[in-house]
């Protein structure tokens, strides 16, 4: 059930994602970061998703944090020693980049993540093209979003031909790897040449043709919506400038 | 009026010439037949009347030239023949755009793409998808679709685009009795209308039922043209790999059996019409 | 020799479809089998069941008495060898050679066994010109006599072809019904899921006929395609093949092949002497 937010147009939620990115990234710190954070979870909130957004951001940026902190923590410069293991100093101002670190990681990772799961990539491809992009950029886009779906479809299909011709899958690691091979390079080799046919459809069909076109998908958008993007994007940039006036 | 003249057709890196010297003149309203061995230059003669061969895919014209309402189209750019030449594939898989999210967004890229207005693209969706009977796939997922069910949205694809000619190579290969009748139907229907087509085919019975004139091809050349019930009747079509329609099949089996007669041949033309 | 049998057999798409509904079907060895029916009556879903690529949602398969169930697909393509419609989704040999040797290979066959299946097969097909040939440069209908071959050299005491003629020239088509004999010759079973009821009745001694999952004939062509079976086969938008209407035309009985209409004709006038 799309909610408010997910309602919204995709420039404005695009607006939002990177608008918070931004932000978190070139004004650091703690306040800021956590600020986006908590208003990239406020939005998943009013569109039901805030612990699952939660949840998916901190595995994404799981691994990364883990070498931050391993690395910030114990070879940042610093003077106050903490504790030690072996040789390795674990400082508090390592400890504090680490921190920094880690916020504005999860600040972008809310961000980006509020947006992918909010967005459809059809409807954020329309609304571009509406707004002027051109219908071949929107193709392009939208044929590599069903890329990897299609992809997986086709190895299905190669699979159950080759299982068909007595090739084993289901048996151990050694077969399972060796059965690879007779599905990978059909899938690859017949999506290759059906690009070329598929394109040579397309031709026919229009999508060479230049000009504009009136798209089945609307996307609503509204004044207010344009109001606050504008403000959004002012608002960052003033931040933006404050904080370098600041460093300077 | 579509015409191909004098086209001998070479594949990029290939000696024998797919097609030699091939002349064809489709005027609009008409149902032309291409029937002939498979390799004889049916899906060559296709490409090269919609204008992808050689543009899109290489290989050479020899000379020969492809010209579309008075206008010779072998140096013009393919968007050109967009709604006004429509083609449809053997492989109808292959064929769906890769892009549609269900059958109806399918079906109306086409429409979308000549830059009609949004009313527009939803009216030719409809009726492209209510001629072939397939309204109740229209929020199925394109790629959920079997063989058959995808060469009936492609055929509605094609049709959404009211192109002014449309060439058809093996439309309904994968088709069953019924779903090859309908088809059938919607063909005689555009051309009624006054869309020319070029379908080729292996069934000559569906020939039969719709065509006007048929071609016979014959190792890219032409080797038989005329009106569709003189050429399905030619004795010669068995010797080019081509099967004719029952009706000419079974009355000359039984008359070489020495069992004709006009009651049986009257029975023929009544049970197979 | 193995004995197939489907007993109460459903099957339902994860998207809700039923496809198979109780279907009871025992196939002897050595049969010569035909499924028809309408797209969507459940011919390919049921083919499919025969060497495991589907399971059934309800009811048992057996092969020899044996229910297939906990038996992987590869281990049972030793005994079910089945051709698809589509060629093109298999095909990963840069030659046609490795291409056919790969199914004799997985069950086990090498050197000279794996080299006279791949010749047998390539010379059963008419491919043996092209044993060193790219795959991909051999055209959509060589591709599907491809895929049969890459099935026969497996050498399987049964063989499922879906739809095998599909896209077939009349050359092709007689190979392929050539094929069949030869098959049955060998003592092995053919089941073919087929539109075309010439093909049908000319090839097979058996035919069962499905309308929405279920058999609602099972007989030989002459039983099925009877007058009196006219309304059930009527309702599944089936028509007996030329022959055998024009032999009803005629009251000559059911003669669903040429060979019988022209018996029955031949019958009739030395009757009327």
């Amino acid at each position: 059930m799309p909610t408010a937010y997910h309602r919204l147009n995709p420039l404005t939620k695009m607006t939002v994602a990177a608008a918070g990115s931004v932000a978190a990234l070139a004004v650091g710190g703690y306040v800021v970061p956590l600020a986006v954070a908590a208003a990239m979870l406020l939005g998943a909130s009013v569109a039901h998703l805030a612990g699952r957004l939660l949840g998916l951001s901190l595995l994404v940026s799981l691994p990364i944090a883990v070498s931050v902190v391993l690395v910030s923590v114990f070879t940042r410069v610093g003077t106050t020693v903490l504790f030690s293991i072996g040789p390795f100093d674990a400082t508090l101002q390592g400890a504090d980049f680490a921190g920094q670190t880690l916020v504005r990681l999860l600040a972008i990772a809310l961000s980006v993540g509020l947006f992918s799961t909010t967005t459809d990539p059809r409807a954020l491809v329309a609304d571009l093209e509406r707004r002027g992009a051109p219908p071949r950029l929107a193709f392009v886009a939208l044929a590599t979003v069903e890329a990897v779906p299609t992809l997986a479809e086709r190895a299905r299909v190669i699979a159950e031909a080759q299982r068909a011709r007595g090739l084993d899958t289901e048996g151990g690691l050694v077969a399972r790897a060796r059965g690879l091979l007779p599905i990978v390079g059909p899938a690859i080799l017949s999506s290759l040449t059906d690009v070329e046919e598929r394109s040579l459809a397309l031709e026919t069909r229009g999508f060479t043709r230049p000009g504009r076109r009136e798209l089945l998908w609307s996307v609503p958008d509204s004044a207010r919506q344009t109001f606050a993007r504008r403000l959004l994007l002012a608002t960052l940039v003033v931040l933006v400038a404050a904080h370098a006036a600041r460093l300077v | 009026m579509l015409e191909i003249r004098a086209a001998t057709y070479r594949y990029a890196g290939v000696a024998r010439p797919a097609l030699r010297d091939v002349d064809l003149a489709l005027s609009d309203g008409e149902i032309v037949g291409v029937v002939g061995a498979n390799e004889s230059g049916k899906s060559t003669l296709c490409l090269v009347a919609s204008g992808l061969a050689p543009a899109s895919i290489g290989g050479s014209l020899g000379g020969g030239s492809l010209v579309v309402d008075g206008r010779t189209m072998t140096e013009r750019p393919l968007h050109e023949l967009a709604g006004v030449v429509a083609i449809g594939f053997q492989d109808a898989a292959s064929q769906l755009s890769g892009v549609a999210a269900t059958v109806f967004e399918e079906v109306a890229l086409g429409p979308m793409n000549l830059g009609l207005p949004l009313v527009e693209t939803v009216e030719r969706t409809r009726e492209a998808l209510a001629a072939l009977r397939i309204g109740d796939l229209a929020e199925r997922r394109p790629t959920q679709l079997s063989g058959g069910q995808a060469q009936l949205v492609v055929l509605a694809s094609l049709l959404a685009m009211r192109p002014r000619h449309l060439v058809l190579d093996e439309p309904t290969a994968q088709l069953d009795p019924d779903g090859s009748r309908l088809v059938g139907q919607a063909l005689a229907r555009l051309a009624a209308e006054g869309t020319s087509l070029l379908v080729a085919e292996h069934r000559t019975d569906l020939l039969d039922r719709i065509c006007t004139r048929i071609v016979v091809l014959d190792e890219g050349r032409v080797v038989a043209t005329g009106p569709a019930s003189d050429v399905l009747a030619d004795p010669r079509l068995h010797g080019w790999g081509v099967e004719p329609p029952a009706r000419v099949r079974l009355a000359s089996e039984i008359a070489a059996a020495g069992l004709w007669s006009p009651p049986i041949d009257a029975a023929l033309v009544e049970a197979l019409g | 020799m193995t004995r197939l049998a489907l007993e109460r057999v459903s099957f339902t798409y994860p998207s809700g479809v039923r496809a198979l509904a109780d279907v009871d079907l025992v196939v002897e060895p050595g049969e010569r089998l035909a499924i028809v029916g309408q797209n969507g009556s459940g011919k390919t879903t049921l083919v499919r069941h025969l060497n495991g690529l589907l399971r059934p949602t309800g009811g048992r398969v057996l092969h020899d008495g044996v229910d297939i169930a906990e038996e992987r697909v590869a281990r049972l393509a030793a005994t079910v060898g089945l051709v698809f419609q589509d060629p093109g989704r298999q095909i990963f040999a840069g030659r046609v050679r490795a291409e056919v040797a790969f199914g004799p290979r997985n069950l086990g066959r090498r050197r000279r066994q794996l080299d006279e299946a791949v010749d047998g097969a390539l010379a059963a097909v008419g491919l043996a010109d092209a044993a060193d040939a790219n795959p991909y440069d051999l055209g959509y209908s060589r591709r599907k006599l491809l895929a049969l071959a890459g099935v026969l050299a497996m050498g399987t005491p049964v063989v499922v072809l879906d739809e095998p003629t599909t896209g077939q020239d009349a050359r092709g088509v007689a190979r392929i019904a050539g094929i069949v004999a030869s098959l049955h010759a060998q003592r092995r079973t053919v089941v073919a899921s087929s539109h075309d009821m010439r093909f049908v009745a000319e090839t097979f001694t058996r035919v069962v006929v499905m309308r929405a999952g279920r058999i609602v004939l099972d007989g030989t062509p002459e039983a099925v395609f009877a007058e009196e079976n006219g309304a059930v086969l009527a309702s599944t938008f089936l028509a007996p093949p030329a022959a055998g209407l024009v032999g009803a035309r005629l009251g000559l009985g059911s003669t669903p092949t040429e060979r019988a209409l022209l018996e029955a004709l031949g019958a009739r006038d030395a009757g009327d002497d």
